[in-house]
């Protein structure tokens, strides 16, 4: 049929109001054939197809190879969530809105002790309570968990002994809540109380019982968890320093803080097959723990992931309460409910490790960063949780975007019997990139030079490589900084305030979706999997498994294969709650859903547009090149009155095999060193962030408000501007209360002191700044239409930033976070009593003159420019390796060209006395070389 | 079973509608709301008071139901989230919600909507700093507020009526053509 037919448009029919409104539901919406819910097809939205397929787009950043699916549907336009009109109507169901039919309550019986052993156990009295229908403890339990298969250390209920205060001991489910807490006072336990480790530098030493054994790999008889050395470069360099910068930060845990405590809701069905309702970053997880500590094959657990109330990597564990959910009902026989209160919520934790940091950095005469050194010891509490991985990236998730001469990283990890650390939004990399910056700071201030000139001469171009070997593919960590400065009038305001208002710079870099997927390797399954189904009435079934927790993944995996079908959004409807119906995937964590989910959803999309494509190539005569999709349509280039109707392309293309059924994955490549730890930081694509902000503090009562932030963030491609401007008010907002207000207050006892949220001080909205947010797109290669993360790289600059502004408000350096008033003014008081007494309203302000090095950045940041443009459009190709600024050759080895370049992850003898704080874990050996536990 | 407090009928008028649900004499109206009514959209986030995600409102004063004694609000007027929307047609301050980026994970958007919605009922002109006022008493994580605020501002402006009013709430397909299907469906140039 060469040549084609002419569409009419559909003619338009439906229910109107007398008042003139539509009514709901009976919209003109014409049958099949005509192809959608408008009668006409919309015009090409030339602003949103990219200038290298001939729409209007800009692309500073070069053309991407996505650009020749774009249809001008979606990508890049400011949408509502898919899911917000759920969410408004108060219909979105979270954990505690699941209601079962005779539905029982379950109630956890937490540890009173810091550390103790559990002797014995008595239940009779608790049994005997009328309306207890299940009791368990964790002999009902004894398989272990946890969310990294090298350190599975959690059981449902406290096997042997508890391990801090709220640690699970035993639960009971009764017919309603008041009759489940009477049942807790019944338990009888005979208890033998050990000695509690609270401080984490207490925790280096040889216990005489450690909080967990890790046999033959257990450090010592410490409570070391993990520990790690990094050395890479050259440490010549570091000698004879122009500038040299060391702190020594306290930094105090704080806490996701979400809205919505843990909840869930378990349910063996009629046929045995366990039904588990949960608020879930990572369902998978949950799905394989369960399936271990229950002794249950997964094909007969279904984990129904519930809407999240917020999850920053709070709940990206599989959760000792979601076990205990499971085991009472199996008893019982009925679904049980299990709701926290906010106390039990700080009881699991998992928020950010309160750490011990050092950095030293130095500087050498042309202001190149020669050395960079990282201690940091975190608080882990008292189980492994994410730590193996915080442990790393406490010093490798600081090696960009700099260019660095060398580069040494001690870390260890430590159990405290205190509710376990975990992953937290900006995970590992938060506390040190605060350290980082703000010893760059001090430097560009011994040097007199601007900090930010000073960053802009030590970028790592695009297309490069950091010291420990992590590919960097776009990066827009040079516009961010320029248009930061442009934004705030960073010239004409820096060092030039009055006493009390300051400005401070901070950048930052995070890994958009982590390289290297914790379960998946050995087995070579892909880090994400969408299915795509779609029938004959033409709507499209998403099938992901990637947990929406109100970053909008969903939103993003519609939008994606709304623009490459050319599908209005409301014919895309995405099913990720149940895992028997979503393929298997990771979860919410690593700010790796975009990246993954989106790319998997593009070939999952593309598969189908072929499939539609080959069919109107059948009814029209035209070959898919030559075919245009728009709105619903697929027409020929030239003559788009010539052309199908989707619906009329879609029927023909299922006359052989009904639906049409799609599959798409993605895997990141492979990537990285070979040395120990390589792969912990690997990511297809890293986010680069730059924020200044502005601060006012009340010199009189230390009192820090911070005003104004203007924060830019190369997300490689904003899918959905309206999103990622969220992420970044959002992320200021966690951060400001991490550098100004929250912690978790531990009492010289080791009670947690404000678990709830009158004393645990999240930033109310009389707190926040007005944020500026600026979106950056650099076009990652490999991201999906060029994006990158925008989770949680934002978080990362704006605690530098307010610690540095507070020093240019008052030309104090703080090293204790938060910053509450206490701090600053203690610090304030220091301060003044070395000016000799002087009143406070008399201090100095900083003020900076440039000295001639100030020219020399200026002129290498300008010639920079040139060079990352060029990488960036990738019109220089060559190779670019840290330590090209440092004049070695990118085409050898580091190795050979430099005597004493090094590469170790395990100190030699001769270094074991120079190690700071955290280093001191390897003063001890493991129990194997000891001969210990062979 | 533990002896409870007596059950007694707790009667209200919720979201419009004449209810009642039995209920210990002490209990919360939170768990009332929830459990007793049926009202899911009333979030519990903290049961202290501390966070908003209760608000509801009481004789169109925004009030914390999880500080509330079920009995100390016998017979009066609770709206709840759900009572916000007019059937399929959702407030204008829902629809801004949705559209200005306030609700995100979504959890807290009940507390802060019915907060908002008190304000918009007394005045449509707020200042920031009024709004800001307003919803002091909600927490939300994931917003960090200013894309709340602007989505209050665009609601105050539809009310005022000075932004067209929004589309229902079940209608996903809202007509892009207002003045009719005569707008050319092709592009210039080609026969219809």
């Amino acid at each position: 049929m060469a040549g084609g037919y002419r569409q009419q448009p559909g003619a338009s029919s439906g229910g109107t109001r007398k008042d003139g409104k539509r009514v709901a539901g009976k919209q003109k919406f014409p049958p099949p054939g005509s192809g959608g819910s408008r009668p006409n097809m919309a015009p090409r939205d030339l602003d949103f197809i990219p200038e290298s397929v001939g729409g209007k787009e800009p692309q500073p950043a070069g053309s991407h190879i996505h650009d020749r699916y774009r249809t001008g549907t979606e990508v890049g336009k400011s949408r509502a969530l898919v899911d917000s009109h759920a969410k408004v109507t108060g219909q979105a169901w979270y954990g505690d809105d699941v209601r079962l039919p005779n539905e029982i309550i379950g109630k956890i019986l937490r540890s009173p002790h810091h550390y103790a052993k559990i002797k014995s156990i008595d239940t009779t009295k608790v049994e005997a309570l009328p309306g207890v229908l299940a009791v368990a403890t964790g002999a009902d339990a004894p398989n272990t968990f946890g969310v990294l298969p090298v350190t599975k250390d959690e059981h449902a209920m406290a096997v042997e002994k508890v391990r801090h205060v709220g640690d699970l001991v035993a639960c009971v489910a009764a017919v309603d809540e008041a009759t489940a807490m009477e049942a807790l006072n019944l338990f009888e336990i005979e208890w033998e109380v050990l000695d509690p480790v609270f401080d984490p530098r207490k925790g280096l030493e040889d216990q005489d019982e450690p909080i967990h054994w890790r046999g033959k790999y257990h450090v010592g008889t410490t409570n070391v968890q993990k520990r790690v050395f990094q050395e890479f470069g050259d440490r010549s360099l570091v000698e004879d320093p122009t500038a040299s910068s060391h702190g020594k930060w306290r930094m105090e845990g704080v806490h996701h803080g979400f809205t919505e405590p843990h909840a869930v809701v378990a349910h063996w069905d009629p046929n045995g097959r366990l039904q588990l309702y949960t608020p879930q970053q990572v369902p998978h997880y949950v799905h394989r723990a369960l399936s271990t500590v229950l002794e249950v094959p997964m094909h007969q657990i279904n984990v129904i992931r519930t809407f999240v109330g917020g999850g920053f990597g709070g709940k990206s564990d599989p959760f000792p309460h979601e076990m205990c959910a499971a085991i009472l009902s199996r008893k019982a026989g009925r679904p049980v409910r299990i709701n926290f209160t906010r106390e039990e919520v700080y009881w699991i934790n998992r928020g950010r490790h309160p750490s011990y940091i050092e950095v030293k950095m130095t500087a050498d005469k042309e202001a190149r960063i020669s050395g960079f050194d990282i201690d940091a010891l975190i608080d882990g509490g008292g189980f492994a949780s994410f730590g193996h991985v915080t442990s790393y990236y406490n010093g490798v998730l600081a090696t960009a975007p700099y260019e660095l001469g060398s580069f040494h990283y001690t870390g260890a990890r430590v159990w405290t019997n205190k509710p376990a650390s975990g992953a937290m939004r900006g995970h590992g990399a938060v506390n040190t990139r605060c350290a980082v910056e703000v010893g760059l700071d001090e430097m560009a201030e011994q040097m007199q030079v601007d900090p930010i000139d000073l960053r802009l001469a030590n970028l790592l171009p695009p297309h490069s490589r950091t010291i420990s070997g992590f590919r960097i593919t776009s990066n827009g960590m040079r516009e961010a900084l320029e248009k930061v400065r442009q934004g705030s009038q960073w010239d004409s305001k820096f060092r030039q305030m009055p006493l009390g208002k300051g400005m401070g710079i901070g950048c930052g870099f995070f890994i958009s979706g982590s390289g290297l997927p914790i379960h998946w390797d050995p087995n070579r399954f892909p880090h994400a999997t969408v299915h795509m189904q779609i029938d004959m009435d033409g709507g499209v079934t998403v099938h992901t498994g990637a947990a929406d927790i109100g970053q909008g993944s969903t939103t993003a995996v519609a939008q994606v294969v709304s623009e490459v079908l050319a599908l209005p959004i409301e014919m895309i409807h995405v099913r990720s709650h149940e895992s028997d119906t979503s393929p298997v995937d990771l979860g919410s964590y690593s700010s790796r859903v975009t990246f993954m989910n989106a790319n998997a959803a593009i070939r999952a999309a593309l598969d189908i547009r072929e499939k539609l494509l080959n069919a109107a190539w059948e009814m029209l005569g035209y070959h898919p090149d030559v075919l245009v999709l728009n709105d619903r349509r697929i027409y020929y280039k030239h003559d788009p009155a010539v052309g199908v109707s989707y619906l009329e392309a879609l029927h023909k293309a299922q006359e052989d095999k009904g639906s049409l059924i799609s599959s798409g994955a993605y895997r990141s490549p492979p990537m990285g060193g070979v040395h120990k730890g390589a792969a912990a930081g690997l990511a297809p694509a890293y986010s680069f962030s730059a924020y200044v902000a502005e601060v006012d503090v009340d010199v009189e009562t230390g009192l820090v408000s911070c005003t104004n932030v203007w924060a830019a963030h190369d997300c490689g491609k904003a899918l959905n501007p309206l999103a990622v401007e969220g992420q970044i008010i959002g992320s200021c907002h966690m951060g400001l209360g991490q550098v100004l207000s929250e912690k978790m207050v531990y009492g010289r006892t080791g009670h947690l002191q404000n678990a709830n949220l009158l004393e645990y001080k999240i930033p109310s909205i009389h707190e926040m700044p007005h944020v500026t947010p600026i979106i950056v797109e650099s076009s990652d290669p490999e991201g999906p239409f060029g994006a990158k993360e925008a989770g949680e790289g934002p978080l990362l600059p704006i605690l530098p930033a307010v610690v540095n502004a507070v020093y240019d408000a008052i030309g104090v350096r703080i090293r204790d976070l938060p910053l509450t008033p206490d701090v600053v003014w203690k610090a304030i008081s220091a301060k003044t009593k070395e000016l000799g007494g002087i009143d406070e309203t008399e201090m100095p302000s900083p003020r900076l003159e440039h000295s001639p090095l100030q020219s020399t950045l200026v002129a290498r940041a300008s010639e920079h420019k040139d060079r990352d443009r060029r990488r960036q459009r990738s019109e220089d190709t060559t190779a670019y390796v840290n330590g090209v600024l440092f004049g070695f050759d990118p085409n050898q080895p580091l190795e050979g060209q430099v005597e004493g370049w090094k590469s170790a992850v395990e100190p030699v003898p001769e270094q074991l006395a120079e190690l700071g704080l955290a280093g001191k874990a390897w003063l001890k050996k493991e129990q194997r070389q000891m001969g210990g536990e062979q | 079973m533990i002896p409870s407090a007596p059950k007694t009928i707790w009667s209200a008028s919720v979201n419009g509608q004449d209810v009642q649900a039995i209920a210990p004499s002490n209990a919360v109206l939170l768990d009332v709301l929830r459990d007793g009514v049926g009202m899911l959209g009333v979030k519990r986030g903290c049961d202290l008071g501390t966070c908003g995600c209760c608000t509801v409102l009481i004789d169109g004063e925004p009030r914390l139901s999880c500080l509330c004694l079920a009995g100390q609000v016998e017979g009066q007027e609770i709206t709840t989230v759900e009572g916000l929307a007019d059937g399929a047609y959702l407030a204008p301050i829902q629809t801004c919600f949705a559209t200005h980026g306030g609700s995100q994970c979504g959890f807290c958007t009940p507390g802060f909507l019915m907060s908002a919605e008190a304000l918009l009922t007394k005045s449509q002109t707020p200042t920031r700093e009024e709004i800001a006022l307003a919803i002091d008493g909600n927490l939300c994580r994931c917003t960090g507020y200013q894309q709340i605020v602007d989505s209050i501002e665009a609601a105050a402006e539809i009310k005022r009526g000075d932004a067209p009013a929004a589309n229902p709430a079940s209608d996903p397909h809202p007509n892009p053509h207002p003045d009719g299907p005569d707008e050319p469906s092709m592009p210039p140039g080609h026969a219809r």
